[in-house]
């Protein structure tokens, strides 16, 4: 049941969190008058969410095991500072029910849902239970962990080929696969198994249909510890790789307003029958037919948030804090209206042109973009190391606009003016997926990236890019006798070519 | 000065003085006004088009930003008799593997002396919590190995030697 609380505000706030994350949440502590606390690994010493804070404490050695991860330290060091609340961000222990109740038990309020919502959500099979009495459309399959292959065999007969074997704690892809054959079941469920153990030391697997070229939508809900809840419309976020989101927008080209009044009554019957408050997200697979599918429910603020926030007008994390300090929702969904277009992208280290192998290392350059409609959400700066420790995001890149159109435009023109140099980005990537005619006419589905990775390397527009060529020769060619001429051979050309560069830029 | 740039696997001569307006790309004349903006940083305009160019040095290659796109060059100063060599040097020689990204070594798959297959697994290095392993070149035998699990390497180290 909810447990009333009266409004009072945060003294203090620890952010157990890194990156661009943090900043975000420190970002919203200051605007609302909270002192916030940082905390730091030690490869994060010099981390911008560090620079940023106005208190920072040491948590311990660089693995998340031994620092983020480490919950008995995140309490000892809000007792310490005098924090009477915890924001977990996303990730590390946004998601872990014990560290939420631990919060509980020590005084601090876990900024995120009650302990017992994400029980009852976390475990895919659990929230397959919740959807069905919830009365909500979930794809078909079974709701409880498969004890042998023979019931395996069974239930997929039952719902029919193709079908998905997934881990009930799954996340991340990990422990999943797809069969279109009943002799292909056995070995994939073993196989599916020991890969769960090993991922999320559980090796419970379950099965359910699989949706062909499904569209993946997600609504984001919000809930008051006094029983109001609402919908803020829905995210697609179908352009994916290996079942990890690589760009996401809002509102979704496919979905109108019933099928959104029909996604967002079901998401907020699900988080009410939980109990759930705070911010959380319920993610469904949509078919051709506007059909749609439970998938699974974050109990989290999530990465893409800025784009909800963009179309909506509303401060995610100011409403999360507010609701956390026992307040009540200051809007009901007539007041939720949607404007415009928002577009993510997820500026990550790592080599699209090599395997999309990470890339930590320092950052020798770093050029930003600007101007209407882009916002930035960042956790980097010029001459700073990323470590090699956590996952490889560097910073969100979101564009708005009155229509997808325009947003795509100015992202791709934001896209131009950023520049990250030293390590390997998938930059590209994105110019990539916003320039192509099928995520133009949003002809998307979450095997629509694999599909377009596997035609190769970008073709067209070769009259451009043989231009470019010869102007990066021209710029290589003047860096390199920079450099070659330097001291010993000629020490008089460089200033010489300064020299004249210079008065070619007065003269103009 | 003239100077042969590699770009995309083509390579063009680029001739140009310091200091003189005009750059000749494969022997063509082009109008070029350059200012250096800062080290690194340079506002080409070539042929009317304005261009802002960004140098970025890298251990394995230098490359250069231009207009959102990241192009990767590799310079020969044509009298440079060590460039002519390293471009003729076959494939018969001991090959080393190298770290293709910064990380932890994690395993080490094969040992010093050992025979190995062409594309068979020596070395995983592990970063960003995403594990690369790095295959050999060639059929051959480890000549050297210069990692242990626990090692931090750079990209572009050199982890073991083929031949």
């Amino acid at each position: 049941m909810l447990t009333k609380t009266k409004p009072r505000p945060f003294r203090k706030i620890l952010i157990a969190n890194r990156g661009e994350i943090a900043l975000r949440i420190a970002r919203a502590c200051r605007e609302l008058g909270i002192p916030s606390v940082a905390v730091y690994s030690d490869a994060d010493r010099a981390a911008p969410h560090v620079l940023g804070a106005a208190e920072a404490y040491r948590l311990g050695p660089s693995p998340a095991t031994e620092s983020y991860l480490r919950g008995d330290l995140l309490l000892e060091i809000a007792s310490r500072a005098g924090a009477d609340a915890i924001h977990p961000g996303y990730g590390f222990l946004s998601e872990n029910a014990g560290f939420a109740e631990a919060c509980g038990k020590s005084g601090v309020k876990f900024i995120g849902p009650p302990a017992s919502a994400m029980r009852a959500l976390g475990s895919k099979t659990r929230a397959r239970q919740a959807a069905d009495k919830a009365g909500m459309p979930r794809t078909p399959g079974s709701t409880t962990a498969l004890a042998s292959v023979k019931e395996a065999l069974k239930v997929a007969d039952d719902i029919g080929y193709p079908v998905m074997l997934k881990a009930s704690a799954g996340g991340g892809g990990k422990g999943m696969r797809a069969i279109t054959r009943s002799e292909d079941l056995k070995s994939a469920f073993e196989a599916a198994q020991s890969e769960a153990e090993r991922a999320f030391g559980s090796n419970e697997v379950y099965l359910e249909k699989l949706i062909e070229h499904p569209r993946h939508i997600e609504i984001q809900v919000l809930a008051d510890e006094h029983g109001h809840c609402l919908y803020l419309g829905e995210r697609e976020c179908s352009v994916q790789r290996r079942h990890q989101k690589v760009i996401e927008e809002a509102p979704s080209a496919v979905v109108g307003d019933d099928l959104r009044r029909r996604m967002g009554e079901a998401a907020v019957r699900l988080a009410q029958s939980a109990g759930y408050t705070n911010a959380g997200t319920v993610e469904f697979l949509l078919d051709s037919e506007e059909n749609f599918y439970f998938l699974e429910m974050n109990t989290r603020l999530q990465v893409e948030h800025p784009v909800t926030e963009l179309i909506t007008g509303l401060d995610l994390v100011h409403l999360q804090i507010r609701i956390a300090q026992g307040e009540p929702l200051p809007l009901t969904q007539q007041d939720v209206h949607l404007r415009g277009h928002a577009v993510e992208c997820r500026v990550y280290a790592e080599d699209p042109d090599n395997g999309f192998f990470p890339s930590p290392g320092k950052i020798t350059r770093l050029l930003q973009p600007g101007g209407p409609g882009i916002r930035e959400d960042s956790g980097i700066y010029e001459g700073w190391t990323v470590p090699m420790d956590y996952d490889p995001m560097l910073s969100k890149l979101i564009a708005f606009a009155p229509t997808r159109e325009t947003a795509i435009a100015r992202m791709l023109r934001a896209l131009d003016e950023y520049v990250i140099g030293g390590i390997r980005t998938n930059l590209a990537l994105f110019r990539r997926i916003l320039g192509d005619a099928d995520f133009q006419a949003a002809r998307i589905d979450t095997g629509y990236l694999d599909r377009l990775l596997a035609q190769g390397p970008a073709t067209g527009a070769e009259n451009s890019l043989e231009d470019r060529e010869s102007v990066a020769a021209i710029a290589a060619a003047i860096f390199e006798s920079q450099r070659t001429t330097a001291p010993t051979t000629a020490p008089q050309s460089v200033s010489a070519w300064k020299r004249a560069a210079r008065e070619e830029g007065l003269s103009r | 000065m003239k100077l042969e740039i590699e770009i995309a696997g083509r390579i063009r001569t680029v001739e140009h003085t310091p200091g003189e307006p005009n750059v000749t790309v494969d022997g063509v004349p082009v109008a070029v006004e350059a200012q250096v903006l800062r080290p690194g940083l340079l506002s080409l305009v070539v042929a009317g088009r304005a261009w802002r160019v960004v140098l970025e040095e890298d251990a394995n290659e230098p490359a250069i930003h231009l207009g959102g796109e990241r192009i990767p060059y590799r310079v020969d100063d044509p009298r440079s008799l060590k460039a002519r060599r390293a471009r003729t040097t076959g494939a018969d020689g001991p090959k080393a593997i190298k770290a293709s990204m910064p990380g932890r070594v994690v395993r080490v798959l094969a040992q010093k002396g050992e025979a190995v297959k062409a594309h068979h697994g020596v070395v995983v290095i592990e970063a960003m919590k995403m594990q690369n392993e790095l295959k050999s070149p060639k059929e051959g035998r480890v000549a050297e190995l210069r990692v242990a699990p626990g090692d931090t390497v750079a990209a572009g180290d050199v982890l073991a030697v083929i031949e």
